[in-house]
């Protein structure tokens, strides 16, 4: 008669454990599930975000009407600014703004919160990596805002500012494929600002100002080719032009054959890149953590 | 077979600022700070074998939420060595939050928005509960919590006592093998406490789960643990057995009598001045004397007292657990000043 395994009926041993690759998407997946049912419970909150965007947007074409007006017209015929006619500024503007209402989140001021009130120690004692659940919490939040902020603006938008879609129709799922990607490296870029909580005793400075530049580098505010060359020249270095300004030009068709293949690989690269780095930087973050009151 | 937690000269300091007088102070400060360390918890050992039910108790600020987030794996500590049944809770986090449970009386582990059922539902998954122990847990949950009333409640809506109850629960769905309890009675009413320790001695008996539990209400230690340790200033200052705590200081008694007359505790120091009796420095009518039952009967020195003095009134009492406690605290505290 063959024993019992002796690792699984001592007492002073803590028996090994591991999840499958299948549980470990199921448990995440409801997370997705959860955040956006949770979005769904406080969507009355959001009503008003699809009028605001409008506004926004509305703004922003009234000014580059009046850009334009003003401009020489260029060989052509047509004004051009930074390369693109009016009709394709307002495109670009309103594709920007429109990604965004899906891509958006608050992970670096969650994040910090929860570093700043201690709340972290709960999410500590849990077998699981809170950045994987707070990117699964984002996408649940962009399947909320897909629905409540992104197609409502969409539709009232096209029309409204008779907007230029791509007649290749190839490139509606490479735009959509591409602002998943830009949904990552979002998110994990806004993880990673997050954890600076961790080292900073004030970081309500440090997270107004990475939101307004974020809307700078990203492309969404104002399109690349209207800033100096230098500018230009460093945000390809960055990870930011892979959440609005690739996505967006994929769209405005700027982007076809190889060079459509290789903006998505560098924002497959940033995504997972930034994935690793934020992962990397939170565990030895929390080696050092403060664990605040309690 | 070694211990199932094993806890060698841990010790942890909080690092901090220590500021400068006036502006140009505060300015120096932000640009070269200057920090002190805090020895939040010093040197501290214990074994504990798996099944045992211990209380670590101490003043407030005395280090135990500290040892418990080390122990918990949310804090890494300065320097000493803890070993959970092989894990360091630090370093292997993952593996080792599979095994425990913890509970936070000042925080709650659930979801804030989702109803507790969700929340349930979630951790079921999170620690891959099989659907007849998750079945067995809730039903156990239930019959000795009755958590059964609110699982439908978002938890933000649930009362104080309610959400503790739900945090017990949801601590012990995945039957951990180690129970961790900071303060779990804090703000509970008399009811509500007793359900939680009535609560805590079933899942020990039923379950054999090993648990450390730090409160500030001795009547929680005194009902589930046979054991305590007693830390002050991060510094352990007594670990045994409860009954061991009452006899090493002796079962001491207390005689409080109320005189006719002012008199000085000096006046009565020499009516019992053959007896192992101290009394108070005090003066007045009111007068306070200590002894140990071992050493003289009460009666005794009743005897003497009532002979000497015109007494109007006497009170005897046992020293409760709770004084035993804080006069440990407070010895500890001398030692150190
Ligand atoms: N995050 C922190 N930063 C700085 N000092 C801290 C921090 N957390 C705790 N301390 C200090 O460490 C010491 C021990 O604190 P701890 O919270 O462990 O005490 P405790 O025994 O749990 O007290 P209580 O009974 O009041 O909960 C205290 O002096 C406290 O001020
Ligand atoms: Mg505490």
């Amino acid at each position: 008669m063959s024993e019992p395994t002796t690792e699984a009926v001592r007492a002073d041993r803590l028996v090994p454990w591991g999840r499958s690759w299948t549980a470990t998407l199921g448990l995440y997946a409801s997370f997705v599930r959860l955040s956006f049912l949770k979005f769904l419970a406080y969507r009355l909150r959001y009503y008003t975000g699809v009028i605001s965007y409008t506004i926004f947007i509305s703004g922003h074409y009234y000014i580059y009407s009046a850009l334009f007006r003003s401009g020489t017209p260029g060989p052509g015929g047509a004004v051009t600014i930074g390369g693109l006619t009016l009709p394709e500024m307002v495109t670009y503007v309103a594709v920007g703004w429109i990604g965004r209402s899906f891509y958006f989140n608050n992970i670096s001021r969650q994040l910090s919160r929860m570093v700043v009130e201690g709340e972290i120690a709960m999410q500590l004692i849990k077998p699981f990596h809170l950045q994987t659940v707070m990117l699964s919490e984002a996408v649940g939040e962009s399947c909320f805002r897909l629905m409540m902020f992104t197609l409502p603006i969409t539709v009232v938008i096209v029309p409204l500012f008779h907007l230029l879609g791509p007649t290749d129709f190839a490139l509606y799922p490479w735009t959509f494929l591409s602002f998943c990607l830009a949904l990552v490296i979002y998110s994990q870029w806004n993880f990673l600002i997050g954890c600076l909580a961790f080292y900073l005793k004030n970081i309500q400075g440090v997270l107004r100002a990475q939101m307004v530049s974020m809307d700078f580098l990203t492309g969404v505010l104002i399109p690349f080719t209207l800033f100096p060359h230098w500018f230009q020249v460093v945000v390809q270095w960055l990870p930011f032009q892979g959440i609005s300004y690739i996505p967006v030009t994929i769209f405005l068709g700027k982007r076809t054959g190889p060079e459509l293949y290789q903006a998505i690989g560098l924002q497959f690269a940033w995504a997972i890149g930034l994935f690793i780095l934020a992962r990397l930087v939170f565990k030895f973050s929390v080696r050092r953590v403060i664990a605040q009151g309690g | 077979m070694a211990p199932l937690i094993h806890v060698r000269d841990l010790t942890r300091d909080y690092r901090l600022i220590k500021k400068r007088e006036g502006v140009a102070g505060g300015f120096v400060d932000l640009l070269r700070p200057r920090y002190r360390d805090l020895r939040a918890v010093d040197s501290v050992c214990f074994d504990i074998e798996a099944g045992e039910m211990v209380g670590y108790i101490g003043a407030n600020g005395a280090g135990k939420s500290t040892t418990i987030k080390m122990l918990t794996g949310i804090l890494t500590p300065t320097s000493g060595k803890v070993s959970v049944g092989g894990l360091v809770p630090w370093r292997d986090r993952l593996q080792y939050t599979r095994h425990i449970g913890v509970v936070f009386g000042q925080r709650t582990q659930l979801w804030w928005d989702l109803a507790v059922i969700e929340s349930f539902r979630l951790l079921r998954k999170i620690y891959e509960v099989p659907e007849n122990i998750y079945a067995e847990q809730m039903k156990v949950f239930d019959d000795l919590l009755g958590v059964g009333e609110f699982l439908h409640q978002p938890v933000r809506k649930l009362s104080l006592g309610q959400r503790m109850r739900c945090d017990l629960a949801a601590a012990l769905l995945h039957r951990p093998r180690i129970l961790f309890l900071d303060e779990p009675t804090i703000g509970l009413d008399v009811v509500a406490k007793e359900s939680v320790r009535g609560f805590l001695r079933e899942i020990r008996d039923l379950q054999g789960v090993t648990v450390i539990l730090t409160t500030h209400d001795l009547g929680d230690i005194e009902q589930l643990c046979r054991r305590v340790i007693i830390i002050d200033k991060g510094e352990v200052h007594f670990d045994g057995e409860l009954e061991d705590l009452r006899t090493r200081l002796g079962r001491r008694v207390r005689l409080t009598v109320d005189l006719r007359e002012a008199v000085t505790a000096d006046d009565l120091r020499k009516v019992t001045a053959d007896l192992p009796v101290t009394w108070r420095d005090r003066e007045g009518k009111n007068h306070v004397a200590e002894f140990r039952r071992a050493e003289v009967s009460g009666a005794e020195v009743i005897r003497q007292v009532v002979n000497d003095c015109q007494v109007s009134d006497l009170h005897l009492a046992e020293v409760d657990i709770e004084e035993i406690v804080r006069d440990i605290y407070r010895a500890a505290g001398k030692e150190k000043a």
